[in-house]
């Protein structure tokens, strides 16, 4: 019997690509390029080939998928510019972000890790066990060891999911403490009257 | 238009510094150049225009204030120039760690922007985030969730009230010396009595434990003549 709905056999000659944009969909998380060519049993070279054809239907601008490179693999999200409308169709009304607090804490950990809640705390001039706590449950930060001075206090470290929360495929994308100066240096002058 | 007020809580400052550097900002003044008489007495002005201070909640912010009002009092003692020594002082300790808390909140400031343009984008993870309750792998649960739930049940175990029974520790040192008295003084033990004054099941076993070994070690003979009937103990001619 015909059944109309069944989709048609995959082409042989796009087989990989398929393969791989199964493997995408279907994943929750980035999936590593070493699981990839493990994967498909190709090489990097043979992998950017078919990237580029996965790429080339998605960046058309007719897609509301696309692959993006982020926490150290591969993921398929959505389109930036559905945004709003998704956020519509599920009824969001706000997208919750970090408070200012747990950002400051995770900019002193980023930069600073693996560093202890006091350290934190003396650098912020406030008490800084609530921010941690609240980064420990979203997973952004994780608990690596203890540092060996008195009290044996927890050393914070930043997660896979930090990466992951702000785009990041490793710590080096974060911009060094250099660049920060100079970027800050130049745009000095209106950032004074923000807030 | 909005007039700039004193009565914003503390709450919308992240901290005593992120104050100060607000009350700097608005002064025109530049970190590296502040004037501590200017800047404290803003800040002194600041919190007294909050309505009751609760110092549980805003104790940084007292502790900001008294470390601006001890940098403002060593600025208008006279120095000697001995104190000068190589250590910091807590002027520059004080300059030094607002330098690097401004930086801070520009890292944070970056962080947020890098926030919001991944937050345009979504992933499955991040929807099953964000709506339907995730039921976590176990894999997925970290050392941390672990220890916070074992410190939850601890909390609900504080607020059931036990109340501690002491044991009374029963050794058999000392039942055992106990019933060698009574063989001693009465020639006999009729256990089936003497348990009737045992306080716990306890006791009881190890009067019997203490029966058997001294049986074993022949300090006594036990008898019993029926069974499920009392045991007599006797003292042993030796």
């Amino acid at each position: 019997m015909n059944r109309p709905d069944r989709p048609r056999d995959l082409k042989e000659t796009f087989l990989e690509t398929a393969r791989l944009e199964a493997l995408l969909f279907t994943s929750r998380e980035p999936v590593k390029p070493e699981s990839i060519l493990d994967y498909l049993n190709i090489d990097i070279d043979r992998l950017e080939t078919i990237l580029e054809e996965l790429n080339r239907k998605y960046d058309a601008g007719s897609s509301g998928i696309l692959i993006k490179k982020t926490g150290g693999g591969l993921q398929l999200v959505t389109h930036p510019g559905l945004h709003e409308d998704l956020k519509e169709f599920y009824s969001i009304r706000r997208t919750s972000r970090l408070h200012i607090a747990s950002l400051e804490t995770l900019a002193i950990i980023a930069y600073r890790q693996p560093t202890t809640i006091a350290e934190i705390s003396r650098m912020r001039n406030v008490n800084s066990v609530s921010p941690v706590k609240n980064l420990l449950q979203k997973k952004l930060i994780r608990i690596t060891g203890r540092k060996k001075v008195p009290g044996l206090p927890a050393l914070y470290a930043t997660t896979r999911e930090f990466l992951l929360y702000f785009g990041l495929n490793d710590l080096s994308e974060l911009p060094s403490l250099e660049e920060l100066t100079e970027m800050f240096e130049e745009k000095e002058q209106p950032s004074l009257f923000k807030n | 238009m909005i007039e700039e007020s004193y009565q914003v809580n503390t709450g919308s400052f992240s901290g005593p510094l992120d104050l100060l550097l607000h009350l700097i900002r608005r002064k025109k003044m530049d970190i590296l150049n502040i004037s501590i008489h200017e800047i404290t007495a803003e800040y002194l002005g600041y919190l007294e225009h909050l309505q009751g201070i609760d110092p549980s909640r805003e104790g940084d912010f007292l502790m900001t204030a008294a470390t601006l009002i001890y940098l403002k009092s060593r600025s208008l003692l006279p120095r000697l120039e001995a104190e000068d020594g190589e250590e910091a002082s807590p002027e520059q300790e004080f300059l030094h760690t607002l330098i690097e808390y401004d930086k801070i909140q520009k890292i944070s400031g970056l962080l947020r922007e890098m926030e919001e343009e991944e937050l345009l984008f979504w992933s499955r993870d991040r929807f099953e985030e964000d709506f339907g309750e995730v039921e976590y792998d176990l894999k997925e649960v970290s050392s941390f969730q672990l220890a916070e739930v074992f410190y939850h049940i601890l909390r609900k175990k504080e607020q059931e009230d036990l109340r501690v029974v002491p044991a009374k520790e029963y050794s058999m040192e000392e039942k055992r010396s106990e019933i060698l008295q009574i063989i001693r003084r009465e020639g006999y033990l009729n256990f089936n009595e003497y348990i009737r004054d045992c306080r716990s099941l306890v006791e009881i076993i190890i009067t019997l434990f203490c029966i058997l070994e001294i049986v074993k070690q022949k300090a006594a003979t036990a008898v019993q003549k029926t069974r499920f009937g009392t045991i007599s103990v006797f003292k042993r001619e030796s």
